[in-house]
């Protein structure tokens, strides 16, 4: 008979109060581990679509009296047609030790042209990836042909997508903005004509609230074409999975191997997504604490119903000698033994809803929830809730004087 | 080996003070079978609880081989308790729930030593009370009288010196009884220091000294002992 004999024997003796206790243990575990493995699985497909959804990243020619402005983003000059850049230059971003970060590699030429309403703005894009980049379009008509076909990738370390179009000669399908369609009263299907190209509008962007709504679209190699500038580009935009890189890494890397390139990171947008993620990761946390506390509250009022109902009980091991410590440690047993059981009981629910919910949230890109280290946090948490919600009643115990519990003396 | 000096204590019920012993002086022998005697709020039990080192008097002093018990924090008070008594309750005490052999271990719980030798220890003490065949019951399944035994048992199994029991034969029919008051009598032979508090007339027969207790003080010129045979005889009360 040692002390953690007496604690488990006394769990034995309370079976219906320590199977509530437990209850409620696994519950509040349970809704912990389901609340912190889906918030982390938000948290990956938020940043992951964030990621994705616009640039981070943005390369332009090393050149000091650049103001082009484009997107907000300054990229050239009021002639637009600044460009030292070439498609063979983006070769070695796919060689940079994070190339698997990169999701979205988008060329582009820019060139003013005169289409008889006085001049627009022409970006030359490879509209596989355009699309891709700008998620948020929305489009009447139909993306040109080459926007929704197989495109080689930068991911994984591929070469640059530039590389692998316009073999077949370029495309003359282009997007308008809305609001050039509107000035050149030009509907999808209709054609225009530059410089001896016959151009089909093959569709019209939504309005975006974005400098998109003034600008033609045209295929990389066309706008090369046209603008007599072959191999040519202006800037370069990149989405990168940042989440678990920063941003400003994949930065110095593409700037390393692009030297004769400006590599900066678009920081608002990196702000935000952050941002987005920390709250959801901040709501998690609110959630769980008030879980937790709730949880030692539970552990905390039926310890102390326990500690009542034992007092002769306690008494006599006063009275047999036991020290006021190791009261203390029959009681911390109980709690300890209790609180292991709800941690790992806990845990596997929270792990059974977890992949029970996985299906109906959404198309969460889940890592394996088995996550050991969450395991062992949570085991951790659950023997934190149990012992602290347990340090009061076992002082109480302790406290209790042998005659006053033995009431036969 | 106790000694107690000018002990009274005084409680406080309903802010009324009640004084539940006043002015006692005791001294017990090693190996002596004393029964302090006296009807119902007598006092009696709380001279014992201040003896069993639970108790602290509100005045004057209680020594046990010399040591000053009340001097002591309440966790050497604790490990006193441990080595140098033990303890057979009225209700006995035993928890429901543990066999008779882990009741009796309970007062091993805290000493150190080998599992093993704390289940050789706690099963010779069954023997000695004649139970040990039934160290697997429940005390449920075990009668008054077994009940008794094993709460003795307990009580010897950490050899101390000195057993305390309180109305000892207070809830068992009197072959019972007389079958719990036997087995004190065999521990007090065996060297044990005993000290009983009855009002059972029966059960002072087995005392070797009666210390009789009226209205919280000791009863002078009352005193008796018994001699060899197990008759009472009186003797000058202890009232230094």
């Amino acid at each position: 008979m040692q002390l953690y004999d007496i604690s488990l024997k006394g769990l034995r003796r309370r079976l219906g109060r320590m199977a509530l206790l437990l209850l409620s243990l696994v519950t509040a575990v349970a809704t912990v581990v389901t609340l912190v493995s889906i918030t982390r699985s938000l948290n990956h497909a938020v940043a992951h679509r964030l990621d994705e959804f616009g640039a981070n990243i943005v390369i332009v020619p090393q050149a000091s009296d650049l103001a082009l402005s484009y997107g907000g983003i300054s990229v050239g000059t009021a002639a637009y047609d600044v460009g030292e850049l070439t498609l063979a230059d983006l070769e070695p971003i796919g060689s940079i030790p994070n190339a698997r970060n990169i999701s979205v590699v988008a060329p582009k030429l820019l060139a003013a042209v005169d289409l008889g309403a006085g001049q627009v703005l022409m970006a030359g894009v490879l509209f596989s990836e355009e699309v891709r980049l700008k998620q948020w379009w929305q489009v009447r008509g139909a993306y040109p042909s080459g926007a929704s076909g197989p495109v080689a990738s930068t991911l994984g370390g591929h070469a640059p997508t530039a590389l692998a179009v316009g073999r077949d000669g370029p495309s003359t399908e282009v997007l308008l903005g809305a609001r050039l369609a509107q000035t050149l009263g030009l509907e999808p299907g209709d054609t225009l004509v530059h410089g001896g190209h016959t151009l089909l509008v093959a569709g019209v962007l939504q309005e975006t609230g974005s400098q998109d709504d003034d600008i033609l679209f045209v295929d990389l190699s066309l706008a090369q074409e046209i603008a007599g500038r072959p191999g040519e580009i202006s800037l370069v935009e990149i989405a990168a999975l940042c989440s678990d890189c920063p941003v400003e890494e994949l930065v110095r890397q593409i700037g390393d191997v692009l030297p004769q390139a400006r590599v900066s990171a678009v920081r608002q947008a990196v702000a935000l997504r952050m941002e987005t993620v920390g709250q959801l990761t901040q709501f998690a946390l609110i959630v769980s604490l008030v879980v937790a506390l709730i949880g030692g509250l539970i552990v905390l009022t039926t310890m102390l119903g326990a500690v009542a109902e034992r007092r002769q009980e306690i008494g006599l091991f006063r009275a047999l000698g036991f020290r006021r410590a190791h009261i203390q440690r029959v009681i911390l047993g109980e709690a300890l033994l209790i609180s292991l059981a709800g941690g790992v009981l806990g845990w596997l629910a929270g792990m059974g809803a977890v992949l029970l919910l996985r299906p109906t949230i959404a198309e969460l890109a889940m890592e394996s929830p088995w996550d050991p280290i969450l395991a062992l946090v949570t085991l951790a948490g659950a023997l934190a809730i149990g012992l602290a919600g347990s340090l009061y009643p076992a002082r109480r115990a302790a406290d209790l004087d042998p005659t006053t519990a033995l009431r036969a003396l | 080996m106790i000694q107690l000096d000018n002990v009274a204590k005084t409680y406080n019920t309903n802010g009324a003070p009640v004084h539940a012993l006043q002015g006692v002086n005791l001294h017990i022998a090693e190996g002596e079978f004393a029964a302090i005697v006296g009807p119902s709020g007598s006092g009696k039990s709380t001279l014992l609880s201040i003896i069993g080192a639970m108790n602290p008097p509100s005045q004057g002093r209680m020594l046990v081989d010399g040591i000053d018990v009340y001097s002591l924090s309440v966790e050497r008070q604790a490990d006193l308790r441990h080595e140098y008594l033990g303890f057979v309750f009225q209700q006995l005490q035993l928890l429901p729930y543990l066999t008779a052999l882990e009741n009796v271990l309970l007062g091993l719980a805290i000493a150190r030593m080998r599992r093993a030798d704390k289940l050789q220890r706690a099963q010779e003490a069954l023997e000695r009370v004649g139970l040990g065949s039934k160290g697997d019951r429940l005390p449920g399944q075990l009668s008054g009288g077994e009940q008794g035994r094993v709460a003795v048992a307990r009580a010897l199994v950490n050899a101390p010196p000195l057993i305390l029991a309180d109305e000892p034969t207070g809830n068992l029919d009197s072959a019972t009884g007389r079958q719990i008051l036997a087995l004190l009598q065999e521990l007090n032979a065996a060297g044990h220091t005993v000290i009983m508090v009855t009002h059972d007339a029966q059960a002072t027969a087995h005392a070797r000294r009666i210390i009789p207790i009226l209205d919280g003080r000791l009863v002078a010129g009352e005193e008796a002992a018994t001699d060899d045979d197990g008759e009472n005889k009186v003797d000058r009360a202890h009232d230094d």
